[in-house]
């Protein structure tokens, strides 16, 4: 067999393990990134499955038991045309709590707080519950709108 | 102040512009005053950034409030190294900053060009003060650092807190350098495909540069990983979010490219293979700011989503385009007689090293993209999270290991098997052992055994390499051992500096392959004076202490560490509350040993009932990690390290080409 021609098998064969590890890896750890409104769609279907949701924490919905670590509260969908930040959730939404959200056994983020958005991965139960293994809040700090700015 | 920094980055953009087409006109029709002009241009661009720079660095340290800069990212109170710092912790900052060491790169490298590589070097300025225009491009027109406001604010508002600590103080520094040095060997890639002088001395101007940027790829992930573990409070320092694998592909990409020379250097082979690397490490680190910057890909670590996207976007894919079609128009010459001999050699470990590197770096790419991806294809957003790059580059990462061991000491050209037994048989037996007295010392997770094994049949082979060196210098010039050691180094610095960087690595690799399987996670909340059991430690809480400033008040709990009932250290998590953004942080504690990292969070503490809670990381040899890290550093010094010998070589090589100019009369500096 030439050099060249076995030497580009040994490349393909390598080339090809790693392809197939990536897509291996990609079917055991995929999870679906959705907002509060898609999983609402979708509820039935999703049910029992991995989850990553974005939404907003509801005011007012917020539980936190410091003993047993247990963190419940509100996930709303933050209105539409919104910059993601801590503006509270317009009036006319009132804030409902569209799914409730309970984090067993993790300490409660700093961030966390009424109106800030969250990432919720977990799993969505059949009652609309979503069983939280972790809460990640985006830091507010950068996405506080700036006064307008205008060159003098 | 603010009028002279835009006044500034106009020039400089001018200047950039004509030092383009003075080198490119110049180096055309053979005018040397002309090229020599336009690398006084790039010195007077470099001069007019570092005003700009010294401008906003001025408003910056006097909290001057009418520009939107100052007052978005410091406030009156923040602590003065932190207001200088300030200068990279936001997007204009931060691409001025970026903008300031390339045109000091791009200076340095026309200055050490200005009597070599009189054919390239023209076309490579030109390269660099098109990166340049395109930065101050930005400044001037899109994200300028200098914006006033109309209505001066009484106080600023503040530095993100997460940012307020000292590792990141250094890390964006350090990650910038890196990226933008590695503009200096694309340059001179793109320059040799312009004028057509495809041997490697391209590769040979740039060697120091490229090691240089590496260096400080290697510190800009370092030093994220260290802000990530102290100030992320999660006990971990990695967790594949986009912008870390953001910085880490280039870091890859430069590796495998650093590896793939020493063969084109030694053989004449993988000519067009060492021109992508170096120009998919450019694009990748132009990628990496889009990806941070353009809020595509959502990021826990949010930067600020900017319109920055669309312009990084067109600029990232005309530079792929463009060099791509330039790649191509030479491809045929490029093409060289030399080729593989046998799987048993040095060039086909390097050239499977260079498959491992370049494939995890596509697997960060694709798992990074993946919700992009996926969104395009099938309308649904879906993530791949930390597990998926586990998978994927656990495997890839042993692999790794094993041909770091062998590439190094394996024959060129073809290996036969009783040189390869010679050569591998005490390392793989050490290897083997290793592996075999972990398991009978209960270790039974076949990644962590395997991981082992190569870790050290890895050491084993470079001290069989040291072994070498050192008793042929002992035969030859009759040197006693430590001083042997010290002359192997000195004499062939880029060879045994590049075994310390492997040790480094390997070192880092056990850390991480320890912490990854070990850790071990306690949650508790407790009273003052209840205590409570992690591993082999227990831990008491005495109780709480707060302190405050004007910036940032601290509740500090005292914990009080005992190992078998005897104190042994006390512990001072603490949360901190920053007055001027009314924001919560965490302050982490950490004791350290070379065994195991105890790793203490005050979670959160309750008003009503008193209660602390803790959560406490014990992390074996994660010191490791932190340690290999700076062995790495070490070595990558000692190979950068000047090489008296080497130094003529490259004189000799660069000079013989093309007689054309001699610009040697001009003064350099002198305008």
């Amino acid at each position: 067999m030439p050099k060249r021609l076995r030497f580009a098998i040994g490349t393909a064969l390598i080339v090809a393990a790693i392809g197939y590890l990536i897509v291996a890896a990609v079917r055991n750890t995929a999870e679906y990134y959705l907002t509060v409104n898609e999983v609402r769609v979708r509820q039935s279907e999703l049910a029992g499955q991995m989850l990553r949701v974005a939404g907003r924490v509801a005011p007012g919905s917020i539980a936190w038991d410091p003993i047993s670590l247990t963190l419940s509260f509100g996930l709303a969908q933050p209105p539409p045309a919104d910059q993601p930040g801590v503006k509270p959730i317009a009036a006319n939404v009132g804030g409902v709590a569209r799914f409730h959200v309970i984090c067993r056994g993790e300490p409660k983020p700093d961030m966390f707080a009424a109106n800030r958005d969250v990432i919720v991965e977990g799993t969505l139960a059949a009652d609309g519950t979503i069983e939280a293994r972790q809460v990640l809040t985006s830091c507010p700090s950068k996405y506080v709108p700036k006064q307008p700015a205008t060159a003098r | 102040m603010p009028l002279i920094g835009t006044l500034a980055l106009a020039l400089a953009l001018v200047l950039a512009g004509y030092s383009i087409i003075a080198n490119v006109v110049g180096a055309r029709a053979s005018i040397p005053s002309l090229t020599a002009s336009a690398r006084h241009a790039l010195w007077a661009m470099c001069a007019m950034v570092t005003v700009a720079v010294g401008a906003l660095s001025t408003s910056l340290l006097h909290s001057d409030f009418s520009l939107e800069y100052v007052a978005s990212y410091t406030s009156f109170s923040l602590p003065t190294i932190y207001k200088i710092t300030a200068l990279w912790g936001g997007q204009q900052g931060s691409l001025l900053f970026w903008t300031w060491l390339l045109t000091i790169f791009t200076s340095l490298v026309a200055f050490q060009n200005r009597r070599r590589n009189p054919d390239m070097t023209p076309y490579a300025l030109a390269v660099l003060a098109g990166i340049a225009i395109f930065f101050l491009g930005m400044l001037n027109f899109v994200t300028r650092p200098f914006e006033l406001l109309a209505v001066i604010p009484t106080d600023g508002q503040d530095l993100n807190p997460l940012l307020q600590n000292y590792w990141m103080a250094i890390h964006p520094p350090s990650l910038y350098t890196g990226y933008v040095s590695a503009s200096v060997p694309f340059a001179f890639g793109a320059a040799a495909l312009m004028v057509g002088r495809l041997d490697d001395s391209w590769i040979r101007s740039t060697r120091r540069w490229a090691i240089f940027s590496w260096f400080f790829l290697t510190l800009g992930n370092l030093f994220g990983a260290r802000w990530a573990y102290e100030v992320l409070g999660w006990g971990g320092y990695w967790a594949w979010d986009p912008v870390e694998n953001a910085a880490f592909m280039p870091w890859l990409v430069m590796t495998a490219y650093l590896h793939s020379v020493m063969i084109q250097e030694r053989k004449d082979m993988l000519k067009v293979w060492n021109l992508v690397l170096i120009g998919m490490a450019f694009a990748l680190t132009l990628f990496g700011t889009f990806i941070t910057r353009s809020g595509v890909i959502s990021s826990v670590h949010s930067f600020t989503q900017s319109g920055l996207g669309p312009y990084f976007l067109t600029f990232l894919i005309a530079v792929v385009v463009l060099y791509t079609a330039l790649l191509l128009s030479r491809v045929k010459q490029l093409r060289t007689p030399a080729e593989f001999e046998s799987y048993l050699s040095r060039e086909a470990a390097f050239l499977f090293n260079n498959l491992v590197l370049v494939g995890i770096a596509f697997a960060v790419f694709w798992g990074t993209l993946f919700p992009v991806l996926s969104e395009a294809v099938r309308g649904v957003k879906i993530t791949v999270g930390p597990p998926f790059f586990d998978k994927v580059n656990g495997p890839l990462a042993l692999a790794l290991i094993f041909l770091m061991g062998v590439g190094p000491l394996i024959a060129w050209r073809r290996s036969s098997f009783d040189s390869l037994a010679k050569t591998f048989a005490s390392p793989a037996i050490f290897g083997v052992t290793t592996g075999v007295c972990a398991f009978i010392a209960g270790l039974r997770e076949w990644y962590v055994l395997t991981a082992l094994s190569l870790a050290a049949f890895v050491l084993g082979t470079i001290v069989v390499e040291f072994r070498r060196g050192v008793s042929a210098r002992r035969h030859m010039v009759g040197e006693s051992v430590p001083v042997a050691i010290v002359n192997l180094i000195g004499k062939n610095n880029r060879r045994y500096g590049g075994y310390v960087i492997h040790i480094g690595v390997v070192l880092a690799f056990t850390g991480i392959v320890a912490s990854a399987f070990f850790k071990t996670e306690v949650k508790k909340s407790v009273k003052q004076g209840d205590s409570f059991q992690v591993g082999a430690y227990e831990l008491e809480f005495l109780g709480m202490n707060t302190t405050e400033t004007a910036h940032v008040e601290t509740s500090r709990a005292r914990v009080e560490v005992r190992r078998n009932g005897r104190p042994i250290a006390m512990m001072e998590p603490a949360k901190l509350f920053f007055k001027r953004l009314q924001q919560p942080a965490t302050a982490v504690a950490i004791r350290s040993t070379p065994a195991a990292d105890l790793y203490v969070v005050l979670a959160g503490i309750d008003d009503q009932s008193g209660l602390a809670t803790f959560q406490v990381f014990l992390t074996p040899l994660v010191f490791w990690l932190w340690a290999g890290g700076v062995i790495m550093a070490l070595g990558t010094v000692i190979v950068m390290w000047p090489n008296v010998r080497e130094r003529a070589v490259i004189a000799a090589a660069v000079r013989v080409p093309l007689p054309i100019q001699d610009d040697s009369q001009v003064v350099p500096g002198g305008d």
